[in-house]
């Protein structure tokens, strides 16, 4: 260990959920002024281990010890007074009020007892400079894009002017701008002996920023050690417990001559004019910095909103179709990005989430068979590996397991077109293989996939050809053999080639 | 699987049964039942007891339109209003040419479903939220009824209504095998079809619903339409009860219809719930007016005193879990 000591430490905790053990005798120590990754596949215990030292949580077993003392109790309320800030995964967010009301929010300045706007306007301008937030602080935060919103989320922490910073998974929904910025600012707060917590699924990030790490598999510590001189195919080895292999599949093309998809000047949303033709069997990536409307484009083809075309062929037959009902009848199939919210129902049981697009499509008063649906459920569950009692609410599953419901959930409609928005965001490294795999299967088996994502090594190693979005039209048609991180990074900023290769 | 496996699961599923809301409801009517037989003679008798079912048969026709819509993720506030013109408009629909009565009841059916798919029609197309679309609705069919009928009660004089309202057929009240038969029917839809699962699927997350292909405007439509069908079912039955139909006669029929589902379980937010805890709910509310009749209290104090319980039986019978 280093001489000073920790500014926020965890010595040997245990937390157990109803009898299941979730964290064994786990300990960890943030430095001030270090950046110190938390490494782990979803459900090894990351979430808790957060939880026990922001104070959400209380340790069965085990202390937690601010600036090398023991604390009896570690409410959040104490936990925020000792300058811990947390940076949750779910945004915490009040989409109507404003950026700055947000950023102060809990902790307004106040005057005669009314908050201080001035002063509040001012301070919250300058947590937002941090991060390079520059639109109007008046802005409700409802308005704007996810990867804006995960930026006012860490404002909100900065605004607070915290001495241990934890950071839960912060660039799942940033563009590549907004990640550099971030880590930038990182940087910068680690030059100021902060102590900062990092939680992330993408090792490069990871290697580039961190320099220490704990890894945690199945609720116990398997490393605690300085970054250097570990590779992040032996960081994967320590977190699933084997070889990593190659995360993507092999590539093949299994392009067809059929035209599953074929569109001419489609507006839609924010996107304008755009030409799109996909084949049957190839993936084609969307790719692009967040927000520029790329999913608007998988909407409108979607029928979900209202689009204009100036012709549409899908499988032979003319015109876009009008609503989603009409859309799966037509063979489409669309997996959103935000799963909790569109993808599923988490208050229903998993079988009736992988039989919804079933029921949506059988006639209205057919009488249901629980158990053939039930049969239905298992195959699904077994061909994509969901672990989880299929009788339990869809909130209990992990989040990698809950995509792949959202996934599972279209194969009995058997889809010739899949339209997938950021299919592994937030989703742990075992379970990003598994999709993987699927996508080139889905592929392999005739079905055009339409794949936007926001990790752009996944659309250079999955896709036969990648369109680049930038304000609202595709500027960029990139082919396979031209498929590469610097070509579609170069492309989504516009004319910054030269230096983005730099 | 084991033996012991097995009686372990059938274990858990009873457990899971006993401990369901609509059970709940059933185990408190049946305790209030038996505590208000030993403290007031002739509360327990059966003739009493079967009377106090009659009525709930109304509250709990209406609630079964209010279950459907509520799991949908809407509310209706028309159904007060939708009683009204039902159990007022039936005599306008008297043809002699039928002498049945059944013409008139099927109009009367048709056109409480039609206004039940004008609300539809102004929540799905609209937009208009379900709260101001159906006390719109209500208030405009109340002005209408005032133009209609004017303020004086109308008479039934159809046989099948009168019939409906007072035969016993094998002892056991028309209305009554009414509300049974509906029952069933609405139960099988709710839960045994894929119409009753887009319900609760839009009830539970609209938007994920609309993506995952379930036809959202269409169901909406279906939902308050039979709403109004279920309200003027009600109105037909407590027309037949009464003799009699004027203007407010379905006015108690909104918050009990409410009060019913929300006793039974069901989730106010959409999503969650049975028609199964709406039934004992509607008793439950009708064996509470009961008691509380039998209190010498003047009308102020009794409904001070009915509000009172409703809350305090929420309360005790759980509320509902935060979620996100």
């Amino acid at each position: 260990m280093a001489s000073p000591a920790p500014i926020l430490a965890a010595r040997g905790v245990s937390k157990a959920f109803f009898g299941n053990p979730v964290l064994r005798d786990v300990s960890i120590a943030l430095m001030p002024g270090r950046v110190h990754a938390l490494l782990g596949e979803n459900g090894a215990g990351k979430s808790t281990l957060i939880n026990l030292l922001s104070g959400a949580l209380r340790p069965d077993s085990g202390a937690i010890e601010i600036d090398g003392k023991a604390v009896s109790r570690h409410s959040p309320a104490d936990a925020r007074r000792a300058g811990i800030a947390v940076v949750q995964q779910e945004l915490s967010l009040t989409a109507s009020l404003s950026i700055a009301e947000n950023i102060g929010l809990g902790a307004y300045p106040r005057r005669f007892g009314l908050v201080d706007y001035p002063a509040l306007a001012a301070r919250a301008k300058a947590a937002c400079d941090l991060v390079g937030l520059n639109e109007p602080l008046s802005t409700p935060v409802g308005e704007l894009s996810l990867g804006r919103r995960q930026m006012v989320e860490i404002a909100k922490a900065l605004y607070r002017k915290p001495r241990v910073l934890i950071l839960d998974e912060p660039t799942s929904s940033l563009s590549s701008t907004e990640t550099r910025i971030l880590t930038a600012l990182l940087e910068k707060l680690r030059g100021e002996g902060i102590a900062i917590l990092y939680i992330s699924h993408r090792l490069d990030e990871v290697m580039q920023l961190c320099q220490h790490v704990t890894v945690l598999k199945d609720g116990a510590c398997t490393a605690d050690r300085a970054l250097e001189g570990v590779n992040a195919a032996g960081l994967v080895r320590l977190m699933v417990g084997r070889d990593p292999g190659d995360l993507f599949p092999r590539w093949d093309s299994t392009r067809m001559d059929r035209t599953a998809v074929a569109v001419r000047k489609l507006s839609a949303g924010l996107m304008r004019d755009v030409d799109l033709d996909v084949r049957a069997g190839e993936v084609v990536g969307i790719g692009g910095l967040v927000g520029q409307g790329q999913e608007d484009l998988l909407l409108g083809l979607y029928g979900a909103i209202p689009a204009k075309v100036a012709s549409a062929t899908i499988h032979g037959v003319s015109g876009l179709p009008g609503n989603v009902p009409e859309a799966n009848e037509r063979g489409l199939a669309y997996v959103p990005a935000d799963r909790k919210r569109e993808g599923l129902h988490l208050i229903h049981p998993i079988v009736t989430n992988l039989m919804l697009p079933s029921f949506a499509r059988m006639p209205a008063l057919k009488l249901r068979s629980r158990a053939k649906e039930r049969e239905t459920a298992m195959g699904l569950a077994l061909q994509f590996a969901i672990k989880g009692d299929l009788g339990r609410a869809a909130q209990a599953l992990s989040g990698g397991n809950q995509q792949k419901v959202a996934l599972a959930k279209w194969m009995p409609l058997n889809p010739s077109v899949l339209l997938l928005n950021d299919p592994t965001r937030g989703v742990d490294v075992e379970t990003k293989r598994e999709i993987y795999a699927m996508l080139r299967g889905f592929a392999a088996a005739g079905k055009a996939v339409v794949l936007l994502s926001s990790d752009t090594p996944e659309l250079v190693h999955l896709c036969d050809r990648v369109a680049v979005v930038r304000d609202g039209r595709i500027v960029t048609l990139l082919e396979r053999g031209e498929l590469s991180e610097e070509a579609i990074v170069a492309a989504a900023m516009g004319a910054e080639r030269e230096r983005q290769a730099a | 699987m084991s033996i012991r496996d097995a009686g372990l699961l059938s274990r858990s599923r009873i457990l899971a049964v006993v401990t369901s809301r609509p059970f709940l409801t059933f185990a408190i009517v049946a305790l209030v039942w038996i505590v208000a037989s030993f403290v007031s003679r002739g509360f327990g008798a059966y003739g009493h007891l079967r009377y106090l079912v009659e009525l709930a048969a109304v509250i709990g026709l209406v609630a079964a339109g209010q279950t459907f819509v509520v799991i949908a993720g809407g509310i209706d506030l028309s159904v007060a209003a939708i009683v009204t013109v039902a159990a007022v408009g039936l005599p306008l629909f008297a043809i002699d040419a039928d002498p049945t009565g059944l013409t008139p009841i099927l109009a009367v059916l048709a056109m409480t479903t039609a206004i039940g798919l004008v609300n539809g029609l102004g929540v799905a197309l609209l937009r208009v939220h379900p709260m101001i679309m159906t006390l719109a609705m209500a208030t405009f069919l109340q002005g209408l009824l005032i133009i209609i009928a004017g303020g004086s009660a109308v008479t039934a004089s159809n046989p099948l209504v009168t019939w409906v309202g007072n035969a016993r057929p094998f002892g056991v009240p028309a209305g009554i095998l009414v509300w049974v038969v509906v029952s069933v029917v609405v139960l099988v839809v709710m839960h045994a079809t894929p119409f009753g699962a887009r319900l609760f699927a839009m009830g539970a997350g609209p938007l994920a619903a609309k993506l995952s292909g379930v036809p959202i405007a269409r169901t909406t439509m279906a939902v308050y339409g039979i709403s109004g069908f279920m309200a003027g079912l009600a109105g037909i039955l407590v027309l037949g009860m009464n003799g009699q139909g004027y203007v407010g006669i379905g006015d108690p029929y909104l918050l009990a219809s409410i009060a019913a589902v929300v006793l039974g379980g069901t989730s106010i937010l959409g999503g969650l719930g049975t028609y199964a805890g709406s039934i004992p709910g509607a008793i439950l509310l009708v064996t509470i007016t009961a008691l509380i009749t039998v209190v010498n209290a003047s009308p102020g104090w009794r409904s001070i005193l009915f509000g009172t319980l409703i809350l305090a039986l929420l309360l005790l019978s759980g509320r509902e879990a935060a979620r996100r």
